[in-house]
């Protein structure tokens, strides 16, 4: 082949898409079942997002908190959801809900100099992606205080579902937008929820949205998670529409 | 408010002209709505449908009557995959159109952007180019603009550089705005500036950026200036608005490639003369800041012309290059000059040019000056120790004349000997000169 058709890929901007996932003792069972099941056959989708977008490349970052906090995708850089699907090992439950030990892990990787947003051609605004099933049982205010901080955290589409006895006011202070938390009390409707508000907000985060003039939609082009829950909203936003996994 | 639902396979919707269709699979979706395949009930002819996410729109009705319109009017030409039928609708229901199903062998540019897909032949890299100027072409021509153009409206065939174009929702006719503004990275500078709206001078733009990635795999704005390490809105308004400035800028080498971090980059010294100047005409800071000098499809369709003319096998080494005509080519780390090359009259003021290589192609383009025709073969250049020839590929007689008025035809088939300064005639006022270096 002669040298003009032999191109390497084009430049494109990294794209996070960042799970907070809560795998402390009451998720056993059933839940984390069904977050593994979402997760991994969430990924598939998010592959051939890459493969059709030539702006932005999705890269994915996956942490649990239970009594601990771990970065299952390690904890140096982000992974392309090829590599998560080949090494990904399903999550298990235990422990507590550290959820403000959380907030302050993500706040110190949301950094260029020390935590996952160096990228050689830049990253766009991430996305944080929240799941809890209860009570935080740590001092989450000190720690979500300090990811407010994180100007990352301020431009990111933050989303967030809550499961069961979650504490989804503590879920809306994080995402600072009540459209853009959902709940669900049954383990088969999770799986479809995650699915749904992964691949929403990943499509809008990494699509270099169709700007439109202000007269057409009045929301803040930097605020990202408007543009998710509008997303969300357009699609029916509710449940019943969430079978985004129907394969015929 | 009309409220989003999805299809069930084997659901039944209704036409804007009375017939029905079935739903028989998924094909796809994206941040606007879902591809249905369907089946037309009465014919059994299967075509895709667009289901719309309708909480979209702020105005439905609207854009349900622009899509009712542009049917009325018509597809531009066969590349664009146009509407064909609304499903009925009442208000409160979503809405969508039937349109061709696309072929499997076309590509999503994207693909082709990220290295999954390659063109098979310098030739079908040239015909995408081709095709996508000749499209624009028919849609402005039509009275249309297109609004939001971007890599994610075309298909293309790798084999062949056939393109199909999809997305069409947002063609509006000229002095209508559809309220998108466009895709990041492909919006005009003025477009993004807030200055005007999406128009044929912003479409110009966006097609501009396009041909520059089709072949040279990088973007035209983004370089050393571009590259820093948080993206936000904010940015994408300098960049691609405020401070624009092309990467490889005749004055300004301020945002050149990066070594390293643009890596098709290095492509750029493959292409002729006239392809770059071409280039830095359309990224110019004139056109750039205040929307002047970009190039007309036209003007691309010749430039492209003379591309295509330009693929030979390098005499030196047998690679392929495009071979410029009257300057040196570099090939690797040689250069090859032609002995001289065919000058015919000017196109919309660009030059006609074929340099004159064993194998250099010649179309009906070039023997007719009324034929946008870039695939029929109308000549080849031959070549055996010290002579070179011109096989007329035609169904019409040609008449040489050499410099000492000597007239002699050719006929289809036959071979004429290219000598300095002949005068080839083809037939309808359409004639080349044979010019040495």
């Amino acid at each position: 082949m002669s040298v003009m058709l032999d191109k390497v890929q084009v430049v494109k901007r990294m794209c996070p898409v960042i799970f907070m996932l809560d795998t402390s003792g009451s998720m056993s069972g059933a839940p984390v079942g069904a977050v593994n099941a979402a997760i991994e056959g969430v990924l598939p989708e998010l592959i051939s997002m890459n493969e059709d977008n030539a702006d932005n490349e999705i890269k994915i970052g996956v942490m649990t908190f239970d009594s601990d906090i771990k970065w299952v995708t390690g904890d140096s850089e982000l992974v392309t959801p090829d590599e998560l699907k080949t090494n990904w090992q399903d999550l298990n439950a235990d422990g507590l809900t550290s959820m403000g030990s959380a907030f302050l892990e993500l706040n110190n990787k949301l950094s260029i100099s020390h935590g996952f947003m160096k990228h050689a051609s830049g990253s766009v605004a991430p996305v944080l992606f929240l799941l809890s099933d209860g009570e935080p049982t740590d001092d989450y205010k000190y720690g979500l205080n300090k990811l407010q901080e994180n100007n990352w955290y301020k431009v990111a589409a933050k989303v967030a579902i809550g499961y069961g006895e979650s504490n989804d006011d503590v879920l809306r202070e994080f995402t600072r937008n009540v459209e853009t938390v959902l709940h669900t009390d049954r383990p088969e409707d999770l799986k479809k929820l995650i699915r749904f508000v992964t691949i929403t907000s990943s499509r809008v985060a990494s699509s270099g949205t169709n700007a439109v003039s202000p007269d057409n939609n009045p929301v803040d082009p930097d605020d990202n998670t408007q543009q998710v829950a509008n997303a969300l909203q357009a699609q029916g936003g509710s449940l019943t529409n969430a079978d985004a996994d129907e394969t015929w | 408010m009309a409220e989003f639902t999805r299809l069930n396979k084997f659901q039944q919707i209704s036409l804007t002209d009375g017939s029905t269709a079935t739903v028989t699979d998924k094909l796809g979706e994206g941040g606007q709505g879902i591809v249905y395949r369907v089946k037309l009930d009465a014919t059994g002819e299967e075509k895709a449908l667009k289901w719309y996410f309708v909480g979209n729109f702020k105005e439905p009705r609207k854009f349900y009557n622009h899509l009712e319109e542009n049917i009325k009017v018509g597809s531009p030409s066969a590349a664009f995959v146009w509407p064909e039928q609304l499903t009925v609708w009442n208000d409160d229901t979503p809405f969508g159109y039937t349109m061709p199903i696309m072929p499997k062998v076309y590509e999503s540019f994207p693909k082709f952007l990220n290295a999954r897909v390659r063109f098979k032949s310098e030739e079908a890299l040239v015909n995408a180019a081709l095709n996508m100027v000749l499209a624009f072409k028919a849609l402005h021509n039509k009275g249309y603009n297109y609004q939001d153009l971007n890599d994610g409206n075309f298909t293309i065939d790798p084999n062949t550089g056939k393109v199909l174009i999809c997305d069409n929702d947002n063609v509006m006719g000229h002095g209508q705005y559809s309220g998108i503004l466009g895709k990041a990275r492909y919006m005009a500078p003025e477009v993004v500036r807030g200055d005007s709206q999406p128009d044929k001078i912003t479409d110009r733009y966006s097609l501009a950026v396009i041909l520059f990635m089709l072949f040279i795999g990088e973007h035209p704005l983004e370089g050393k200036k571009t590259n820093v390490p948080a993206l936000t809105n904010k940015y994408d308004k300098r960049f691609f608005g405020e401070e624009p400035l092309f990467i490889f800028d005749k004055n300004d080498n301020s945002n050149a490639p990066v070594p390293g971090l643009h890596r098709n980059a290095h492509l750029w010294k493959f292409f002729p003369s006239f392809v770059k100047d071409a280039f830095q005409q359309s990224f110019s800071q004139e056109s750039l800041l205040k929307g002047r000098g970009r190039l007309l499809e036209q003007d691309w369709f010749n430039i492209l012309m003379r591309l295509k003319s330009s693929i030979v096998k390098c005499p030196k080494c047998g690679d392929k290059i495009f071979m410029e005509s009257d300057i040196e080519t570099i090939c690797g780390n040689h250069k090859v000059k032609p002995v001289g090359y065919l000058q015919f009259p000017k196109r919309s003021n660009q030059a006609v040019t074929v340099p004159i290589v064993g194998g250099a192609v010649l179309y009906n383009y070039h023997v007719d000056n009324s034929s946008e025709d870039f695939a029929t073969i109308a000549a080849v250049i031959k070549e055996k120790p010290g002579k070179f020839g011109l096989e007329n590929k035609t169904n019409r007689r040609w008449l040489v004349t050499s410099p000492n008025g000597k007239t002699t035809p050719k006929n289809p088939g036959e071979v004429l000997v290219l000598g300095a300064d002949f005068k080839i005639d083809f037939g309808n006022n359409n004639s080349a000169q044979v010019i040495v270096n």
